[in-house]
């Protein structure tokens, strides 16, 4: 059983996704990060079948890594999200598909705006300013519809987050534990939801990681 | 002496002569300079593009040619709008192209079609520098690998993408590129270039960067009078409202009408036939098209 | 097809055509989005729909502006509707044994040549593996289809200006979407006159 979110607001996009892996009702892991970069502006949450996750995640990684080298420039989010949709509908109607959910974040820096991309294992697309994978569309898309509006700012925006993550809490039987990013025109930043003021703890995480690391590797959140 | 030792490097575009040149490759490039000029002027609102036709002669049917009446158009009429010289490679891409005809029919359709595989791919627009590279990358392999002759044609490339906004390329037979502010290939090159520097400032607008390049073309082109006849024009520019790319292929009556703008030709009915530079439009008076060159 | 949900629906009037779709995407019963538009111009004369998987919508339309590009490119000229019709048939029937889970609809005008001096509005339909079918009225297909036969028969006549044809298609598609659970949340339609093409958006019931 999983669960991620993904939020646009005007000049950010948030993402979440649970950190559990595991079998039917065994759980084995409570800290794996499912959320990957994939450019200094761009990341996905991914989930689905054991094994196909991490492959399809890396395959998607290493080929916008290597368009950046060749061009040297990224992907933008928009060409991002084709190439990965065609990458699954290919795949859907090879011998061994890809069986591979997933939400791609990113932030456009050419015209400056926020993009989330809900994509599942058939390849379909779907342009959202809100989506869900897993549990969380039944039990928290709701909640986002609620509370929504163009143009949220990140403040208000993490917070819907965290109305989302309650709700699971309080609906699902299963207990998750969440890993969250925010994209803006800076970068990739790492957010606490437990934490009782996560932007001026990213604010403050942000300055301390450029000072001990100027090129921090792509890896985001909690990686065991 | 001279000659004869150089014959034996000549025939083989693979193999460097002594001195270390390749010498296909370089008569490629001299094929060129005696191909009808191409200029460029960038702006920051825009880029024009002229290119010199050489007119055959009377006889040549140009009803339905490359450059005939149909000519010209703005956005995708553009696609069908392609005159001898001046091309839509895509939608946010024109190209003028110096040199043989043959070859740059060839070189067009790979372009058109590497566009289009990469919109199929990615979903947006190939990015200007991207095409010039696949096409530079072709025309390179044509200078290393055996049996085969270079491509003799070079391009100018002007085009629009969100990451580099306008973009002004050349490229040459060997497979090198560059970027420019305003630049010339084909006959008379470096006489326009010196032309371009004198005349060329950061601030131009578009309407600045059309004149200068219709204002060097007359000086460099034979002919004091310029007309449609013997020249195609293009433009670069953002949509005013979508803030898209749009190509603009000039029409021979808009062509004439630039010129006659500023001052610098443009076909006149009463004129027809009354001298060198002016003529029948587009072969539109089958009898009346000047033999120039 | 009735995986993502969502209808198209084209129709003939005088001198014009329409061609409307609804705008949910779905995972079976969750609704996921109400931007996804089914309908896309080739040329400003001619459009299609395609309703079905939604993955397949991407694919067909990307492989279908693909070869449209080409064909403009090589032949320098727009391509007709009916030459449309032929080529989307035949990239369905490229995969006859492992098809496009689509059932597309064209609807376009052809312009006035010499040879064809007065060529009739025209819209078509096919089934996935490329079937053509033109019909004299309207075409219907995707999970509201039966209620959009049932729409069209009562609603449209012939020779429909270009404003009456917009709302007999306009009614029509809402009235048969509410009937549906799979289809609705939002409406575009798009009504092709010789010298312009009229989209406008609709809303309807948004549950």
């Amino acid at each position: 059983m999983e669960c991620s979110f993904g939020l646009t607001g005007k000049d950010f996009v948030l993402l979440a996704a649970d950190t559990s892996a595991g079998r039917s009702i065994i759980q084995m892991k409570d800290d794996e990060n499912k959320i990957k970069a994939l450019g200094p502006h761009i990341a996905m949450a991914y989930g689905g079948e054991a094994g196909d996750t991490n492959n399809f995640a890396d395959f998607v990684d290493r080929n916008l890594r290597l368009y950046q080298i060749r061009n040297h420039t990224p992907l933008l989010p928009a060409a991002a999200s084709a190439w990965i949709r065609r990458s699954l509908a290919e795949s859907l109607r090879s011998r061994h598909p890809y069986s591979v959910n997933l939400m791609l974040a990113g932030f456009d820096i050419t015209d400056s705006t926020s993009h989330l991309y809900w994509i599942d294992y058939l390849g379909t697309k779907a342009i959202v300013p809100y989506a869900a994978h897993g549990l969380g569309q039944y039990l928290a898309l709701s909640t986002m519809d609620k509370w929504w509006t163009e143009g949220v700012d990140k403040r208000e925006g993490i917070e819907i987050l965290k109305k989302c993550v309650d709700e699971v809490g309080k609906r699902s039987t299963l207990k998750f534990k969440f890993n969250c990013i925010l994209i803006d025109a800076s970068g990739i930043h790492h957010i606490n939801l437990d934490s009782s003021d996560p932007i001026a703890e990213m604010e403050q995480a942000g300055k301390a990681a450029e000072v001990i690391n100027p090129n921090p590797p792509l890896d985001v959140g909690i990686t065991a | 002496m001279a000659y004869q030792k150089a014959r034996r490097y000549d025939s083989r575009t693979t193999i460097f002569s002594p001195e270390g040149r390749l010498y296909q490759v370089e008569y490629a490039m001299e094929a060129i300079s005696h191909a009808g000029t191409v200029l460029a002027v960038m702006s920051k609102e825009g880029i024009a593009m002229a290119a010199e036709k050489k007119v055959t002669g009377k006889l040549l049917d140009l009803s339905l040619a490359p450059g005939g009446e149909g000519m010209g158009g703005v956005g995708t009429e553009a696609w069908g709008g392609g005159g001898e010289k001046i091309f839509l490679l895509n939608n946010n891409i024109l190209a003028g192209l110096a040199g043989i005809t043959s070859d740059a029919n060839s070189l067009v359709n790979f372009a058109r079609n590497s566009a289009q595989r990469h919109l199929f791919t990615y979903d947006e627009d190939i990015p200007v520098e991207m095409l010039v590279q696949r096409l530079c990358d072709m025309k390179q392999g044509y200078t290393q690998f055996g049996g085969l002759r270079p491509f003799g044609v070079a391009l100018l490339y002007m085009g629009w993408d969100p990451l580099h906004g306008f973009q002004l390329y050349q490229s040459d037979p060997s497979g090198n590129y560059s970027g420019w502010k305003a630049t010339c290939i084909g006959s008379n090159h470096s006489a326009a270039t010196s032309l371009l520097k004198q005349d060329y400032k950061d601030d131009l607008s578009l309407e600045d960067a059309r004149q200068l390049c219709l204002k060097v073309m007359s000086k460099t082109m034979d002919s004091t009078k310029l007309g449609s006849e013997k020249l195609e024009f293009a433009t670069m520019t953002l949509h005013p409202t979508t803030r898209q790319p749009l190509a603009k292929i000039y029409r021979p009556s808009e062509l004439d009408e630039l010129l006659r703008k500023y001052e610098l030709g443009g076909t006149k009915d009463d004129q027809i036939g009354a001298g060198e530079g002016s003529g029948g439009g587009g072969g539109q008076e089958g009898g009346n098209i000047s033999l120039s060159t | 097809m009735e995986y993502n949900g969502g209808s198209v629906v084209a129709m003939i009037g005088k001198d014009c055509v329409a061609i409307a779709s609804d705008l949910r995407l779905g995972q079976q019963s969750v609704g996921v989005a109400m931007n996804f538009e089914k309908v896309f111009p080739v040329n400003d004369k001619l459009y299609y729909g395609l309703p079905g998987l939604a993955t397949d919508v991407y694919t067909l339309r990307e492989q279908l502006r693909f070869r449209v590009n080409m064909y403009r490119m090589k032949e320098e000229r727009e391509i007709t509707p009916k030459t449309f019709t032929h080529l989307l048939s035949s990239t369905l029937y490229e995969k006859r044994f492992g098809p496009y889970f689509l059932e597309p609809v064209v609807a376009g005008l052809t312009t006035p040549t010499e040879l064809e001096p007065k060529p009739k509005p025209f819209i078509s339909t096919m089934d996935t593996i490329g079937c053509i079918t033109t019909p004299k009225d309207f075409a219907v297909a995707g999970t509201a289809q039966d209620k959009l036969y049932g729409m069209a028969e009562g609603l449209w006549e012939p020779d429909l200006e270009p404003e009456d044809l917009f709302e007999t298609i306009s009614q029509t598609l809402l009235n048969a979407v509410d009937r549906d659970a799979l289809s609705g949340w939002g409406a575009i339609v798009h009504v092709i006159t010789h010298d312009k093409v009229i989209t406008r958006q609709l809303r309807s019931r948004m549950d």
